[in-house]
């Protein structure tokens, strides 16, 4: 074997070495790097690069006496600067104390930035994995009040055919099917429906078999799929002949025509598994101008710039609702970038977040710039014997860059650790629906990012002592300023003390604003009792449910087989859960108030539910009836109870019961309204659309084949469940049970994004709190230190302790004061930013600003009062003896 | 380490030295470390330097070759004189406490 050492490390050795020495050093490596040859080629170089840099290290190390500041022999500077940071850490040594602090403190900072700008950078920063990103937008029909709205099939082709700028365009439809065979139990998928230009317009082209194509893409013909890359590795083990065989899909029969790769990550419903072809045609039923189910992304030409887009898409617009003006509520067209909208959820949380890291990260540096002073200004002899043995400016402020580089590389070191397991902490927390969280890790981006903020951070630790001294000598000669008393010398020392406790304010007020929210939004009445509440989703597919009386007679069995589970009290059945994270809005048209234009009917919440649901749920009735089990018969004459907000919205002020009222599309039967129900929250504890309505689900068109299981238990809910998992499999053991929960978790999972901001927010004000506290201290109890003899003759001439104690605390104080009015003005310039995420106060909310700011004072008062102490049990025979 | 070069004869470069101590002594040590101490001792004398001639096998390197200088010796004996006479007649046997 002829293999040539590293070279890299051969080069760096022979440039590092004396050239009278970096022959024969280079020849011996070699020489031995070719024995380890016969060990592999990996151990070989392994060992020499650990050989070369033990070399390197004991050839060159200066002599481990006195601190040396300048190499010998003129050498060049990058080696002075390894000289220097040599120096440093043999002086960092000798302070382990200062310099383990200081690295902890910096790691605290480092790490908190860099893990949450890990998090932020894919999802906001960077651009999607699509090809030409920038140019892929989605199109929403534009409501009367201007917010976007789903569209209906006719419309997307409509703009997707007439459009000149476009150059093409998708629908994509939600869908949730059940896959069987493969390995493992049938399980509820979650999928996509989508145009069969849906995959080339992302630019995505798939890993194994095709994508579809356009003759696929219509009604009643073949089903075909295409698989994700984790589905086709779990369910077939990554079988490649998946691709033209066949698979059972919602009890039928559809082929596989492609798999995706592995690093395709679809932001437009994070975690889809499976696509199937639209498969829509304009003459069907639901693919009318009013079904408003689907979504649809376009990607812009890309010589159309995105305002001419949006001009061109208008104007269609204009001219389709003209032709059609009964089925539009509005003319109009919304384009947005899809990174934008994808991210609109999330973005005000995680921008927060990020800024509240960076302000724990400045203060991080400012507590460790403030130990480096206060350490710099102990050091004062040591300063001063060296400046009269004939240093120079220049060389301390190279012995003290390289002393704050190194404590900001050592607690870069540790806060990557931090990052490292914090990002996967986070990964966890975070709700799996938002786009691009695979893409979340500590990369090298994160890891530059890191290695600048180290690299500034050492700057500032060590340039502190310099700049803070101004035009001055901050290194006296020997003999002078030792009795240098006053404030004056502190100012630098306080102007930091200052920056942190505004910060920390700042921190601590978004913490308050937001745990206020949390707190309020809490107290909202969800409309249902989540107390001992269980809910499960239970499916019926395949050929045995293939009429809709099949599905209800199944769920009917199903709420008998859980009812009669000890601890149960009942069991009902709906097509949808408040809070659940599903929504099935439908028109709501009252006989009684004709529109002359039918799409501007109010839309409300559709529950189709068992005849018990109400009762089971709590969800009060205030006017007229429940539904009771004669409702539910063919027979019955056709019924519906609606929420209290859709009765005001529709009639106003006047009784609801006893009016006719027909719901999802017009055809279908009026019902009566024999009920008004109390509102519930259905969207989020903060919804303010709150129209719904109820109708037993016998009674709707069609059945769902996936519903909730409401079980209202008469003990812990938690300790019910795989009893009632049991009952619901002993009625058919094939069908898959999903998101099985306690009430308590719906209101939690509801809340799940507030919550983990709150938390981030919270630990970092705490920390941020800690560090002005000690930064408060420090400050104050280094002065008292040096002012003990000045506190000695005050006290011989007669101050009392209370003045002393006065004295130190207005020394104190004074920064942490000024500190709290900075913090406070900032504050109410940037908690506007998180109006976003506050519910129920305003960013100014008073109670907030003056509990945080009471808490801060007397964080720092606290943290005052040692130092204080100290000062008057100060001997005054002890302090001037001691001069 | 004296003893090393002594024992490696004309053939005591850094490579021989190391591998010398770590048969007899069962120390492993990094080349640096060697250099480290053979530069050392060059520089207080006890040991000498010459280059050996360029091997023909290898694209000509050469070597530098360690050997003890009369100073070197005498240092050397004298400290194995010294460990001798410590040594000898102990009234305790070594390892007893």
């Amino acid at each position: 074997m002829s293999a040539h050492p590293p070279r890299l490390a051969e080069r760096l050795l022979a440039w590092w070495l004396p050239p009278s020495d970096a022959e024969f050093v280079l020849g011996d490596l070699a020489e031995q790097f070719e024995g380890d040859l016969e060990r592999g080629r990996t151990v070989a170089a392994i060992r020499y690069w650990k050989e070369a840099a033990a070399a390197a290290w004991q050839v060159r190390r200066p002599p481990p006496s006195l601190p040396r500041s300048r190499s010998p022999r003129g050498d060049p500077p990058v080696f002075a600067l390894l000289n220097d940071l040599l120096t440093a850490a043999r002086t960092l040594r000798r302070a382990p104390g200062f310099t383990a602090a200081s690295a902890l403190i910096a790691a605290a900072g480092l790490g908190a930035a860099t893990a949450i700008f890990s998090v932020v950078n894919p999802i906001l920063l960077r651009p999607l994995p699509y090809a030409a990103p920038e140019n892929l937008v989605m199109v929403w029909e534009r409501e009367r009040d201007g917010s976007n709205s789903r569209m209906g099939y006719a419309s997307v082709v409509d703009l997707a055919t007439q459009s000149r700028t476009l150059e093409s365009g998708a629908a994509l439809g939600y869908w949730q099917p059940t896959i069987a065979g493969g390995t493992g139990d049938a399980e509820r998928l979650t999928g996509q429906r989508v145009s069969w230009r849906y995959f080339d317009l992302l630019g995505v082209t798939p890993a194994t078999g095709r994508s579809f194509v356009a003759a696929e893409d219509a009604f009643g013909l073949p089903r075909v799929v295409i698989l994700a890359h984790g589905l086709w590795q779990r369910r077939y083990g990554g079988d490649a002949t998946i691709v033209g065989r066949t698979v059972t899909i919602d009890g039928g029969p559809m082929e596989v025509v492609g798999v995706l790769p592995a690093d395709f990550d679809d932001v437009f419903e994070p975690g889809t598994q499976i696509y199937r072809i639209l498969g829509y045609d304009v003459s069907q039923s639901f693919a009318c101008r009013t079904c408003r189910h689907l979504r649809m992304v376009a990607r812009i030409r890309s010589d159309v710039t995105h305002d001419a887009a949006f001009a061109e898409l208008n104007t269609l617009s204009r001219r389709i609702v003209a032709e059609h003006p009964t089925e539009y509520p509005a003319a109009g067209i919304n384009l947005v970038q899809v990174q934008r909208e994808v991210t609109r959820q999330v973005r005000p949380a995680l921008l927060s977040v990020l800024v509240a890291a960076l302000f724990l990260l400045l203060i991080a540096g400012a507590n460790v710039a403030n130990l480096s002073l206060a350490r710099a200004a102990r050091r004062r002899e040591e300063f001063a014997v060296r400046r009269a043995l004939g240093a120079g400016r220049g060389q301390f402020a190279r012995q003290l860059l390289s002393e704050g580089l190194l404590l900001a590389l050592a607690g870069g070191a540790a806060g990557v650790a931090i990052a490292w397991a914090a990002v996967r902490a986070l990964v966890a927390q975070l709700p799996a629906d938002i786009p691009r969280l695979a893409a979340v890790r500590l990369d090298l981006g994160a890891l530059g990012v890191a290695a600048l903020a180290t690299l500034g951070l050492g700057v500032l630790v060590g340039l502190a002592p310099l700049a803070t001294a101004g035009g001055r000598n901050p290194f006296p000669s020997l003999g002078a300023g030792a009795r240098l008393v006053g404030p004056r010398r502190h100012a630098g020392r306080s102007g930091i003390v200052v920056a942190e406790v505004a910060l920390a304010l700042m921190l601590l007020v978004g913490t308050g604003l937001l745990a206020r929210s949390l707190l309020t939004l809490l107290s909202v009445n969800p409309g249902f009792d989540p107390d001992h509440l269980l809910t499960l989703e239970i499916q019926s597919t395949g050929p045995r449910y293939d009429t809709d009386a099949a599905v209800w007679d199944y769920h009917d069995r199903v709420r008998e087989a859980v009812t009669a589970v000890p601890g149960v009290e009942v069991a009902e059945v709906t097509t949808q859960l408040p809070l659940g994270g599903n929504f099935d809005g439908n028109g709501i048209r009252a006989q009684d108030r004709p529109l002359d234009n039918p799409a501007l009917a109010p839309g409300g919440q559709r529950y189709a539910v068992s005849a018990g649901y109400l009762r089971a749920m709590r969800i009060a009735v205030i006017e007229g009836r429940d539904f009771t089990h004669a409702d539910a018969a063919d027979s019955a004459p056709r019924v519906a109870i609606v929420s209290a907000s859709l009765a005001r919205r529709v009639w106003g002020g006047e009784p609801a019961l006893g009016r006719q009222i027909q719901m999802g599309g017009g055809d279908a039967p009026w019902r009566t309204v024999v009920g008004v129900a109390a509102d519930v929250r259905h969207t989020g504890l903060d919804a303010t659309e709150l129209n719904g309505f109820y109708v037993p689900e016998r009674h709707w068109s069609f059945a769902n084949t996936s519903v909730t299981l409401v079980v209202r238990t008469t003990m812990d809910p938690a300790a019910l469940a795989p009893g009632v998992v049991r009952a619901v499999r002993s009625i058919d053991p094939a069908q898959p049970v999903m998101r099985l929960r306690t009430g308590a978790e719906v209101i939690a999972t509801s809340t799940a994004q507030r919550r983990l901001a709150l938390m981030l927010f919270a630990a970092f004000g705490t920390v941020a709190t800690l560090l002005s506290a000690a930064g408060v201290h420090g400050v104050l109890a280094g002065a008292v230190a040096e002012r003990r003899r000045e506190i000695g003759i005050r006290a011989a001439l007669g101050a009392t302790p209370g003045a002393i104690v006065r004295m130190v605390l207005r020394h104190g104080l004074g920064p942490a004061v000024a500190g709290l009015a900075l913090g406070l003005a900032g504050a109410l310039l940037l908690t506007r930013y998180l109006r976003a995420m506050l519910f129920g106060i305003a960013p100014t909310d008073p109670v907030t600003l003056t509990a945080t700011v009471t808490l801060l004072a007397g964080v720092a008062l606290t943290a005052c009062l040692v130092p204080a102490w100290r000062a008057i049990q100060v001997d005054p025979v002890t302090a001037l003896r001691a001069e | 380490m004296l003893l090393a070069v002594l024992r490696c004869g004309d053939d005591a470069s850094g490579i021989p030295v190391r591998d010398e101590i770590r048969r007899r002594a069962g120390r492993a040590l990094t080349l640096g470390t060697v250099y480290k101490t053979l530069m050392r001792l060059e520089a207080k004398g006890h040991l000498s330097t010459t280059v050996s001639d360029p091997e023909p096998r290898r694209g000509g390197r050469r070597r530098k070759l360690y050997r003890l200088t009369a100073h070197g010796r005498r240092a050397l004996q004298r400290t194995l004189a010294t460990l001798n006479r410590m040594t000898r007649d102990l009234p305790v046997p070594l390892g007893a406490r």
